[in-house]
């Protein structure tokens, strides 16, 4: 194993034993299952509901966990101190911080796709549709993850973990109305208001983009090169969020 | 990757100073080093001595690349400490090091190996060894959050060790230790050099310092106020000594016009010190007047006396920390 896989791994392997993870992933998967007991089977939307219900906690609880453990990535290590004995050995602190973001990545892949699972064995156990909308909305929602995750990262790189998560929280939210806000700007007499939606909008990471659970929820499909341009979108910010955290995280001091 | 240059030496270091900016409006500063000079040559334990604050971790965190100096150069092995490549040849323990705490012991430098660029059974063989090492095979499977102080002081130890480094640096590699584990630490050092390991570090117990350094710099408010060989500087010093004298009074003591250092009444004893070179003329003057010395002894460790002088030298209200300015 080379020192990026490494630390990459260390990375998932501090998830797996962090309380909050596994308290969190508990957590999710109760409530997944029990949308099964309050929902009226015999209601004619129930693919519908089961649909929008599962993939809404998901996203939900997934994203909050992100920004939790994202947004103390490089915070926690520094106020810990735990950073002195990593970036003292023969890697740059480049290495660490993107070794840093792929085991937080791992993690959540690995949260992605349990969660899928216990949504998919629900479907099945209820006779409901299985659509590829539905995995296709799931695979959106890790890239939307990637985009927070390197977000909590960046504010980590030079704040505390409670100001990063405030932050980050804040882009989480942003993030999902910049395309309304863009819209209703658009709509305003005033040309001041008007510029600055659509400044947000293109300052702003468009998190809907990534957003496929409506699509699922109405069983509507969506082609490839849609998916593929919104999964580049995501990974063209975080290279930009990550960019920007590695040109402040190389010149800090750790103290 | 530039050449690591066999001949540069480990340790080079030129001017260097940190200010350390500081308040909410980072308008005030604390300069914790000033000009400072390093060099240390291969195969040299180096020491540096220091009162608190004196900027001995501030030097060491600026040569592992933790924080960056506001003036001057340093090097290790002719490269900038920022190549991250070179440390590939550095072993570094911290003041309070922090390890993961959700790992075990051998989890823990199982994973500084793999940084260090060691990999499969030869990791597992040096990990093994280096536990062994600093006497923590037998806790290696427990969690370090369940660790002593001084357990995580020697896991910690052992990470430094596990990518067999040419330069070892150490703040302050003691302190947290049992009096057994203090020793073993020297004889690590010393078994160290002899594989021809270069090791700086710093420390606060003055018979450790003596015990292992060929060469020290004694630091004070960021200032190298003192630099050499133990020897030179030791031998430079004029050491004192304290006599115990019975059957003179004070006065009596004083009147015989030899110059002491200090001189104190105890019920019926005089406790005096004296430089070396007026205790014979000392001894001489008690006896002939009817006194009894009771003890004769050198006063303090002559390196102690040294870091006392060079103290009272810096001319320094106060020796701890660095100036401060508001
Ligand atoms: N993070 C920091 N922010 C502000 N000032 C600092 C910081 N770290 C150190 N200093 C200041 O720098 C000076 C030197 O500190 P340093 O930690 O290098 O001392 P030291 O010689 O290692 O002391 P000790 O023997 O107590 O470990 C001190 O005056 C201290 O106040
Ligand atoms: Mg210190």
């Amino acid at each position: 194993m080379n020192a990026f896989t490494a630390m990459a791994w260390n990375g998932f392997r501090e998830a797996r034993r962090n309380k909050v993870t596994v308290v969190v992933g508990a957590f999710a998967s109760v409530v997944l299952l029990s949308s099964t007991l309050v929902t009226d089977v015999t209601v004619n939307t129930f693919d519908r509901v089961l649909t929008d219900f599962g993939l809404g906690t998901m996203s939900l609880i997934l994203a909050f966990l992100t920004i939790f453990l994202s947004s103390g990535l490089l915070s926690r290590e520094i106020e810990r101190r735990t950073i002195f004995l990593m970036v003292s050995k023969p890697v740059s602190r480049t290495q660490f911080l993107v070794a840093r973001l792929a085991g937080n990545m791992l993690t959540l892949a690995v949260l992605v796709a349990a969660m899928t699972l216990i949504f998919l064995s629900q479907l099945l156990m209820f006779g409901a549709a299985i659509t590829s909308t539905q995995l296709v909305a799931a695979a959106g929602l890790w890239f939307e993850l990637l985009v927070l995750s390197s977000a909590g990262i960046l504010f980590s790189s030079f704040s505390g973990p409670a100001v990063s998560a405030i932050c980050t929280t804040g882009l989480y939210f942003a993030g999902h109305l910049a395309g309304d806000m863009y819209e209703i700007a658009k709509y305003s007499e005033n040309p001041l208001v008007q510029t600055l939606g659509r400044v947000l909008y293109y300052v702003l990471p468009n998190l809907e983009r990534m957003n496929f659970r409506p699509r699922a929820t109405y069983a509507l499909t969506v082609d490839a090169g849609t998916f593929l341009s919104a999964a580049a979108y995501g990974v063209a910010w975080a290279a930009i969020f990550t960019a920007i955290a590695v040109f402040i995280f190389e010149r800090r001091d750790f103290r | 990757m530039q050449p690591v240059s066999p001949d540069a030496p480990p340790i080079q270091a030129q001017g260097l100073s940190k200010t350390y900016k500081v308040g909410f409006w980072l308008n005030r500063t604390v300069r914790a080093l000033q000009g400072l000079d390093l060099q240390v040559g291969a195969g040299q334990i180096y020491g540096l001595l220091g009162p608190n604050g004196a900027g001995k971790s501030t030097t060491i965190k600026i040569l592992m690349n933790l924080v960056r100096p506001s003036g001057g150069t340093a090097r290790l092995y002719g490269q900038p400490v920022d190549h991250a490549a070179t440390r590939r040849l550095v072993g570094f323990l911290p003041e309070n090091p922090s390890p993961y705490d959700y790992l075990t012991g051998r989890e823990f430098v199982t994973l500084a190996g793999h940084l260090s660029g060691l990999s499969g059974h030869d990791l597992d063989r040096r990990v093994t060894e280096v536990l062994g090492a600093v006497e923590m095979a037998g806790a290696e499977k427990l969690q370090i959050r369940r660790y002593s102080k001084g357990m995580v002081q020697r896991v910690a130890l052992a990470q430094a060790l596990v990518g067999r480094p040419k330069l070892l640096i150490l703040d302050e590699p003691t302190s947290g230790l049992d009096p057994l584990g203090r020793r073993q630490m020297r004889d690590l050092i010393l078994a160290e050099r002899d594989k021809g390991t270069t090791v700086l570090f710093c420390s606060h117990i003055i018979p450790d310092v003596e015990a292992l350094c060929d060469r020290l710099a004694v630091l004070v408010g960021g200032r190298r106020v003192r630099e050499g060989s133990v020897q030179e500087l030791v031998s430079a010093q004029v050491p004192t000594v304290e006599m115990v004298v019975e059957n003179l009074k004070l006065d009596q003591v004083q009147q015989l016009g030899v110059p002491l250092e200090s001189a104190q009444a105890l019920d019926g004893r005089v406790l005096l010190q004296v430089s070396d070179t007026n205790s014979q003329r000392l001894l001489g003057g008690v006896l002939g007047a009817g006194g009894r010395v009771n003890r004769v002894q050198p006063a303090r460790f002559s390196l102690e006396q040294l870091f006392m002088d060079a103290l009272k030298e810096s001319g320094r209200a106060t020796s701890v920390g660095g100036e401060i300015n508001t």
